[in-house]
C-alpha cells in the first residue's frame, strides 16, 4: 500500500481527554490521517504506518481534547449589550460581516463546531456560502437561519413569524429549503420588547406542527423557554432541546418544577442552560471600578437569577437531565470567542471539570445531532482537535491556554487576520 | 478634568513627507492621537513640555504617508473571473469579501482607497460596518455603483441609465446613498455585452453626470478604454481618465498625441492600470508551467503581454508630456489581488518615474487626484496620522514599499496578524 497521498499527523501530549468514556489517557498520542482521527493511545502504541510521511508534534505538558462544540451562538450578535431589537435594524450585509468576524473569533478560541440559534434573514446561510467559497474561516456551522416566532414574539424581528399550524409547517419547509440544519423555536417570550418572557408563545398544536415537520426531514428542533409553561408545551410537542430551561411561574416566581425535570429526563431531551450568559455579565460588572446605582441593581438581579439557575441546574442534573453547554454569545453582553466562561459556569454549578468539558464536547455534539462526526476523539471521527497548555481537568481556565487547533485535520494559523 | 493627550514619536533613518522634497535623514513624526502634530529631523521633534510621549525608533527604515490607492474593486477575487460572474454572488457575500480585501489592503500599507465598482450598496455597507467598529479597513472614497449604459461595462453592478435625465437622477441617488465621487463607464470593457473599443454614453449623458456631480462638489472619473471615450470624457470635463487606452474604434493601437495634450491641458489625472495586464500574464505563466495552456489561454497571454508593452510605452509618453499619472491598482479585478498595490507603482517607475515620483504617485499625488489631500497623502502637521513604516528606502528602490514594518491608521497601529498570512497575500511574479 502506498501512502504517497496520505497526510499523517501525530500529536503527543502529557494527556488526552477521552470525552467518549470520560477518562484521561496519560502520555497520550493521537494519529490523524487527513481530516480523520485514525488512532488514539500512548506514545508507545500510536505510530503512523511504516514508511508513511508524518508530521509529528510533541506538546509536552499539555492536554489534547476534542475541539469545543458550542451548541448555542448568535453569529449576528455584537456582545456590547445592545438589544436584539436594535441589532435587527442593522442591514443584512453588515450582520453578515459581523457573523464572519464572530465565526473567526470563535474558531480561534477553540470552538470547532457551533450551532447558530437565530439570525436575521439569510445572513448565516450566506456566511456558510462565503466559507465554502473560501473567503473566511469558520467552525463547522449548524444553522437554524431564522427562528420561528409568533407575531411580536421573541426574535420575530429576524424575519420569520407564523400563526397556526399551516403557517408553522410552511415556515419549517421554507427554512429547510434555504439550508436550515435544525429548527429554532421561541416557545416563550424573551428580551424582545414586544414579547412576554413569562408566557408561552405558540400553543401546543403549533409547536407540534413545527416539531413534526422538522422531524419528517430528519432535522431536530430546539425551543427557547424562559418560563415553565413553555417547557411543558415544548415537551408536549416532542421537542429535542430545551434552551435556557428556566423554571419560572407566570408571576415571575423561581419555582423549581420537579415534574418538568422528570419529563425532560424521561423524554431524553437535552437542556442548554446558558449559564455563561449571566456569569459573563456578572464578571464584567464585578470588574468595573465603580458601578452606577442602575448597574448595582443589575448586578444584584443577575446574581439572584444566577443563583436560582445554578440551583435548578443541580436539581435537573440530579433528576437525570443531560446538560449541553452552549454560550448564547454574542447575545447581550457576552461577546464570541469566550465559550470558556459558559463551561466554567457549568463547573461553578456543580459539575466536575471532566463533566463540564464533556458537556461542551460530547454532549453538546449529541444535542446538535453531530456526534457521529465530532465531540469525541475516536477512530473514524473528524480530526477536530484542541490542544491546550496545562491541564484543564485540574484547572478549568487552562482551556483558555490554547496551543493549537486542528479543524478537519488542518492546523490553524490563529494569528491570521486576513 | 483635562484629558492627557497621547503623544507618540516615531523615528527612523529617513522620513519622506511626500511634499516633493528630498527625504529627511534621521526623521521623526510626532502624533497627537489621530493627528500629526510635527514632522522633521528627530533632533527637533519632541512632545510638548511635560507631556508623556511614547517613542519608537525604526532602525534601517523609512517613515512615509500611508499609501493611497486610486482604483480598487473590493468585491473582487482577483482569480481571473469576469465581473459578469462576480456580480452573480449575493450582496452579503460580496460585502464579506470586501471586508477581507479591505484588511489585506490595509495590512499592506494602503490607508486610503478609492473604490471603482462594487455591486449595489455593498461598499456603503462595509463602511457602515467599519463605522460600527465591526470591521477594519482603509479610509474609503466610494462611488456606490458605477454609472453605466444598458449592457455597458459593469452594468451588472446595478447602475444602468439612459438619457441625461436618468443620468442626473442616478447621480443624485448615489450621492444620497453616500457616494464621495462618481464613477462613469464611458466605454465598454470586459463585460460580455459591452464594446470595449466604442464609447458608451453620449456626450450629453456624460455631461449630465459630470455637471451634477460637480454641483455637489464631487469629483468624477471615467473608465475609458479607447480614444473616443477619452475624448468624450474630456469634452464632459471629468477629473480622471481611467485606463486611458489609446485605441481606435477598429482596435488599432494609435497613440493620440492630441488627446494626451488635452489631458495635460485640462489637468485631468490619468490612472493607466498597467499591472492588471501583467497579473494576467503572470497567472497564465504559472499555469503554463504547471499544466500547460489551452489555445485561447495562450492567446490571452499574448494579448496581456502585448498590452503591457503598449501601455507602458503610452504611459511613458504621457508622463513625458506632463500628464499627471497616479497609482490606481485596479485590484481585485481580473487576476490582480488587493494587497499588491506596489506592483502598479513599480510599473509606473518602469514607465519613467523616479522611485521618489513613484512614492508621490501613491501618496500625495494620489490624494490630490481623489480630492482628499486636506487630510491625507503627506506627512504634515494637522493631517491624519496615516503612516507607513518600511524597511529600506523606497526613494532609492520602489520595491522597499513591500517591506512593511508598521501601519498606522488615524494614529492607531494596526495589528496585522501573522507574517505567514501577510506573506500569502503577495502575488508571485513570473518571468514574462
Amino acid at each position: 500500500m502506498s501512502y504517497a497521498h496520505s497526510r499523517f499527523t501525530l500529536l503527543k501530549a502529557a494527556r488526552l481527554i477521552d470525552t467518549a468514556r470520560e477518562v484521561v489517557q496519560e502520555q497520550a498520542a493521537i494519529l490523524l490521517e487527513g481530516d480523520t482521527v485514525r488512532q488514539i493511545g500512548t506514545a508507545e502504541t500510536v505510530h503512523a504506518p511504516e514508511g508513511a510521511p508524518v508530521q509529528e508534534i510533541d506538546y509536552g505538558d499539555a492536554t489534547i481534547l476534542p475541539g469545543l462544540v458550542d451548541s448555542h451562538v448568535h453569529l449576528n450578535g455584537i456582545g456590547d449589550g445592545r438589544a436584539g431589537d436594535e441589532l435587527a435594524t442593522l442591514p443584512d450585509e453588515v450582520l453578515t460581516v459581523q457573523a464572519a468576524e464572530n465565526a473567526r473569533r470563535h474558531l480561534y478560541s477553540g470552538v470547532t463546531t457551533l450551532r447558530d440559534c437565530g439570525a436575521k434573514n439569510r445572513t448565516t446561510f450566506l456566511l456558510r456560502e462565503a466559507v465554502e467559497i473560501g473567503i473566511v474561516p469558520a467552525p463547522r456551522l449548524i444553522l437554524a437561519g431564522r427562528p420561528v416566532a409568533i407575531i411580536g414574539g421573541h426574535l420575530s424581528y429576524f424575519g420569520t413569524t407564523a400563526t397556526g399550524t399551516d403557517e408553522c409547517r410552511a415556515a419549517v419547509r421554507q427554512l429547510i429549503k434555504e439550508g436550515a440544519d435544525f429548527i429554532k423555536i421561541t416557545a416563550t417570550g424573551g428580551s424582545t420588547r414586544t414579547s412576554h418572557p413569562l408566557r408561552p408563545s405558540f400553543d401546543v398544536g403549533e409547536l407540534s406542527a413545527i416539531c413534526e415537520e422538522a422531524h419528517r426531514f430528519g432535522k431536530h428542533a430546539a425551543a427557547h423557554c424562559a418560563s415553565s409553561q413553555g417547557m411543558v408545551n415544548s415537551l408536549d410537542a416532542g421537542i429535542d432541546t430545551i434552551i435556557h430551561g428556566v423554571h419560572k411561574d407566570p408571576d415571575g416566581a423561581d419555582t423549581y418544577r420537579p415534574d418538568i425535570s422528570d419529563r425532560i429526563a424521561e423524554q431524553g431531551v437535552f437542556v442548554n442552560p446558558t449559564l455563561g450568559q449571566g456569569v459573563a455579565r456578572i464578571r464584567m460588572l464585578e470588574d468595573m471600578d465603580s458601578l452606577t446605582p442602575a448597574q448595582q441593581a443589575e448586578l444584584d438581579t443577575f446574581r439572584q437569577n444566577s443563583d436560582a439557575r445554578m440551583d435548578h441546574f443541580a436539581r435537573m442534573r440530579d433528576a437525570g437531565v443531560i446538560m449541553a453547554a452552549g454560550s448564547d454569545s454574542a447575545w447581550s453582553y457576552y461577546p464570541m470567542g469566550d465559550y470558556q466562561t459558559d463551561i466554567e459556569a457549568h463547573a461553578m454549578a456543580g459539575m466536575s471539570n471532566m463533566e463540564a468539558i464533556v458537556s461542551a464536547t460530547r454532549d453538546a455534539a449529541r444535542s446538535c445531532c453531530i456526534d457521529s462526526q465530532v465531540g469525541t476523539l475516536e477512530p473514524g471521527k473528524q480530526a477536530d482537535v484542541l490542544v491546550v497548555n496545562g491541564n484543564p481537568l485540574a484547572n478549568l481556565p487552562d482551556l483558555r491556554q490554547i496551543a493549537d487547533i486542528f479543524l478537519a485535520g488542518n492546523r490553524l494559523d490563529r494569528q491570521a487576520l486576513i | 478634568m483635562p484629558t492627557t493627550p497621547t503623544y507618540t514619536i516615531l523615528t527612523a533613518d529617513r522620513l519622506i513627507d511626500a511634499r516633493g522634497g528630498a527625504p529627511i535623514d534621521n526623521g521623526a513624526v510626532l502624533l497627537d492621537g489621530s493627528t500629526i502634530a510635527a514632522v522633521g529631523p528627530a533632533a527637533d521633534i519632541r512632545a510638548p513640555e511635560g507631556a508623556p510621549a511614547q517613542t519608537t525608533h525604526y532602525a534601517g527604515c523609512t517613515i512615509m504617508p500611508g499609501m493611497v490607492d486610486c482604483h480598487t474593486h473590493h468585491n473582487g477575487f482577483g482569480d481571473g473571473r469576469l465581473g459578469d460572474d462576480l456580480s452573480l454572488l449575493p450582496d452579503e457575500i460580496l460585502t464579506v469579501r470586501s471586508a477581507r480585501n479591505a484588511r489585506a489592503s490595509l495590512f499592506s500599507g494602503v490607508t486610503t482607497i478609492r473604490e471603482n465598482g462594487p455591486k449595489n450598496v455593498t461598499m456603503f455597507r462595509l463602511r457602515d460596518a467599519i463605522n460600527e467598529g465591526l470591521a477594519i479597513g482603509p479610509r474609503m472614497v466610494l462611488c456606490g455603483r458605477p454609472v453605466a449604459i444598458i449592457g455597458g461595462h459593469m452594468g451588472y453592478f446595478g447602475g444602468e441609465v439612459t438619457g441625461a435625465n436618468d443620468a442626473r437622477a442616478l447621480t443624485r441617488q448615489l450621492i444620497k446613498e453616500g457616494a464621495d465621487y462618481i464613477k462613469i463607464v464611458a466605454t465598454g470593457g470586459t463585460t460580455r455585452t459591452s464594446f470595449p473599443t466604442l464609447p458608451s454614453f453620449n456626450l450629453d449623458e456624460l455631461r449630465a453626470v459630470n455637471d451634477e456631480a460637480r454641483k455637489f462638489g464631487k469629483l468624477t472619473a471615467t473608465h475609458s478604454s479607447n480614444s473616443a471615450g477619452i475624448a468624450n470624457s474630456l469634452d464632459a470635463g471629468v477629473d480622471m481618465i481611467i485606463h486611458c487606452y489609446h485605441l481606435d474604434a477598429d482596435g488599432t493601437v494609435n497613440f493620440r498625441e492630441d488627446i494626451a495634450e488635452r489631458i495635460e491641458r485640462q489637468g485631468a489625472f490619468v490612472n493607466p492600470t498597467l499591472q492588471v495586464s501583467r497579473a494576467t500574464a503572470w497567472d497564465l505563466t504559472h499555469k503554463r508551467d504547471e499544466q500547460g495552456l489551452t489555445a485561447p489561454e495562450q492567446a490571452e497571454f499574448e494579448t496581456a503581454r502585448a498590452n503591457l508593452d503598449v501601455r507602458l510605452d503610452h504611459t511613458r509618453r504621457m508622463i513625458d508630456m506632463g500628464v499627471k499619472v497616479i497609482t490606481g491598482s485596479d485590484s481585485s479585478w481580473s487576476s490582480y489581488q488587493l494587497g499588491n498595490t506596489v506592483y502598479e507603482t513599480e510599473l509606473l517607475v518602469h514607465a519613467g518615474y523616479t522611485p521618489m515620483q513613484g512614492v508621490l504617485s501613491v501618496t500625495s499625488w494620489a490624494a490630490d487626484a481623489l480630492g482628499v489631500s486636506d487630510t491625507v497623502g503627506t506627512l504634515e502637521p494637522g493631517k491624519a496620522a496615516d503612516i507607513l513604516v518600511v524597511q529600506g528606502n523606497p526613494a532609492a528602490d520602489i520595491n522597499a514599499l513591500w517591506n512593511v514594518e508598521d501601519v498606522f491608521l488615524a494614529g492607531n497601529k494596526i495589528e496585522r496578524g501573522s507574517d505567514d498570512s501577510i506573506a500569502a497575500v503577495r502575488q508571485p511574479p513570473a518571468p514574462i
